[in-house]
């Protein structure tokens, strides 16, 4: 079944800038898929049309039209890992992470034992569960992107979309993050993805597209579509991928 | 001791203290009922209660509907305050951030200068002109081109503001100074010297109604906080709650302060106190802010009708206490901590 049809898309913001045109994209479920591009190449805005954060037709989730979806069925379809996020609150993680129980809940209704109990689950995933009470103002830009994965986590959905997920992160918790999302992927989970590491894209996803100015330059399995050529093409600057062990590396 | 049960158990601890809260401003109305001025200044405890006439009428005619006038006016600010502060993600607002208080303001004191200021006619007038000034802000802040959507609304709010309170000291120039320009400057300080059964009911139903909606978003509050994207990811409708609770706020509010003048610092500092006693998520800091404003209110108004012989306007001690309240939890408040 086809996770994410994208036919003929074009969106163009209320200021006249043409974002995007004439995108077209399927992909599997159970694949990942890494929308990789320089900045400004529209890929945060494609995010927001999956997202349904900006609205524009001919985008299908699993088989249906992204409009036809309730809110709350949206929530429990797809969920988001933003670039960032500010706290203006003390919430604890333990709230922060139950935020993504929302699209299950009641209309006036609030978490109950079981939601935490998915919650703390979400947080022992991404290693935080011991600092549950914590209040995430006290949290490193590391945990941080942690708390936000936890959140998408325990919103349980069939879709998990990424804004940069590792564009902050130290190489430690770059390469924890990364673990996670595998094993996420390994377990079912249809991962989108904006990057603009070439090299993050390689080790993460399945399929990619490269986005070049709001235009698809290319779609495919990363096998067929990463190469030389495309890469110094869509950053228009020379690059190289090269194959050391079983490691792919662009340089 | 599983994770479930130490969740469920935290949640019981919240919802004791919100109950013995609520039993505290209950205990402490039922004392202040028999506090004030008449037969003696101080507490009166005595048969004189029991014997009709004047000692019965002031205790079900004027102190009776003034105490819950105070309970159900502090509950509705600090909502409305809360419920600004969760939209605004911004611990620091009230509902006179959109212009609402001075655009209420300048509603009660055109009224009272142009001679009809029955208590309807100032109760419709400080509503409407609220609703207008948060509606000015909101589309003011459409077309500024300037910062982001936070950002634009809070200048808006500045601009109408002053807008409106250029116009309330134009009002306040031309008031005839014996009696209008008093009772503006009185309602302008705040008070429930005038509460009665009639102006208690009056407003009643609806902001009981303003209240319960409120209550009811108490969960979504906390996603209404977070960035717009979010809030949508999660199943919310941002726009269309943002814009729900921010018309019940200001209606609850201005119908509050048509009948019991400006009454600030409530809503700025019982979500501050309240989010100390039961943390951030909005499901027990909501209700528990409530309570704390009915409180609040009630022991100010108290304070304020029994301290001097002549009466002290309620305004005036929240703002003093108020402040020194905020000053205290800013002083306390950890390194880097947030609200």
């Amino acid at each position: 079944m086809n996770a994410l049809g994208i036919k003929h898309v074009s969106y163009t913001y209320p200021s006249g800038t043409q974002a995007l045109e004439n995108i077209s994209l399927e992909l599997e479920e159970g694949s990942s898929l890494a929308i990789l591009g320089s900045n400004g190449a529209g890929k945060s805005t494609l995010l927001d049309l999956i997202l349904g954060f900006k609205q524009q037709g001919g985008i299908q989730l699993f088989g249906k039209e992204i409009g036809a979806y309730g809110r709350k069925e949206l929530g429990r379809t797809l969920a988001l890992v933003p670039q960032t996020e500010h706290y203006h609150f003390s919430f604890t993680l333990l709230d922060y992470t139950l935020f993504g129980r929302s699209p299950y809940l009641q209309a006036m209704g609030n978490p109950t034992s079981d939601d935490a109990d998915i919650a703390y689950q979400a947080l022992e995933e991404v290693g935080l569960a011991a600092y549950a009470d914590r209040s995430v103002t006290n949290l490193s830009g590391g945990e941080h992107q942690l708390l936000l994965l936890a959140r998408a986590i325990a919103q349980q959905s069939r879709m998990l979309l990424l804004d940069e997920p590792t564009s902050a992160l130290d190489p430690a918790n770059r390469k924890k993050v990364l673990s996670i999302l595998s094993s996420l992927h390994k377990r079912g989970k249809t991962l989108v993805f904006t990057t603009h590491d070439a090299n993050l894209a390689y080790a993460l996803a399945s399929h990619v597209a490269m986005l070049k100015q709001g235009s698809l330059l290319c779609f495919g399995k990363k096998e067929q579509v990463v190469n030389t050529e495309m890469l110094t093409t869509l950053y228009e600057t020379p690059l190289t991928v090269c194959q050391m062990g079983t490691e792919t590396l662009i340089y | 001791m599983s994770r479930a049960r130490a969740f469920v158990q935290e949640r019981s601890r919240r919802r004791l203290i919100l109950l013995s809260l609520v039993l505290l401003t209950l205990l402490l109305s039922l004392l202040f009922l028999f506090a004030g001025r008449y037969p003696k200044p101080g507490f009166t405890f005595s048969s004189i209660w029991s014997q009709g006439g004047m000692a019965q009428s002031i205790l079900w005619k004027v102190r009776l509907p003034r105490i819950l006038l105070a309970l159900v006016a502090g509950s509705m600010l600090s909502a409305s305050g809360f419920t600004f502060q969760m939209l605004f993600s911004n611990p620091l607002v009230e509902p006179g951030f959109l212009g609402v208080s001075q655009g209420s303001a300048f509603g009660a004191a055109l009224m009272i200068v142009i001679g009809t200021s029955t208590t309807v006619m100032v109760q419709l007038s400080a509503t409407f002109f609220g609703l207008l000034a948060l509606l000015a802000s909101y589309l003011l802040a459409q077309r500024f081109r300037f910062g982001g959507s936070l950002l634009r609304l809070v200048l808006s709010g500045i601009a109408v503001s002053a807008i409106f309170s250029s116009a309330l000291g134009v009002i306040k120039l031309v008031a005839e100074p014996t009696k209008d320009l008093q009772d503006i400057t009185f309602w302008m300080m705040g008070g429930l010297w005038n509460a009665s059964w009639k102006q208690l009911f009056s407003i009643l139903w609806i902001v009981l109604a303003c209240m319960l909606l409120l209550f009811s978003f108490r969960w979504k509050l906390n996603l209404l906080s977070l960035e717009e994207k979010t809030a949508h990811s999660v199943g919310l409708n941002p726009k269309r709650d943002r814009l729900i609770l921010l018309v019940v706020a200001t209606v609850g509010t201005t119908l509050t302060i048509s009948i019991t003048g400006l009454i600030g610092w409530v809503g700025l500092i019982t979500p501050h106190l309240a989010r100390k006693l039961f943390g951030s998520d909005s499901s027990f800091s909501l209700p528990g802010s409530m309570a704390l404003g009915s409180l609040f209110l009630l022991v100010c108004d108290t304070l304020g009708r029994t301290l001097l012989p002549t009466e002290i306007p309620i305004g005036l001690l929240t703002s003093l206490f108020g402040a020194i309240v905020f000053i205290i939890i800013l002083s306390l408040k950890h390194q880097g901590g947030k609200a």
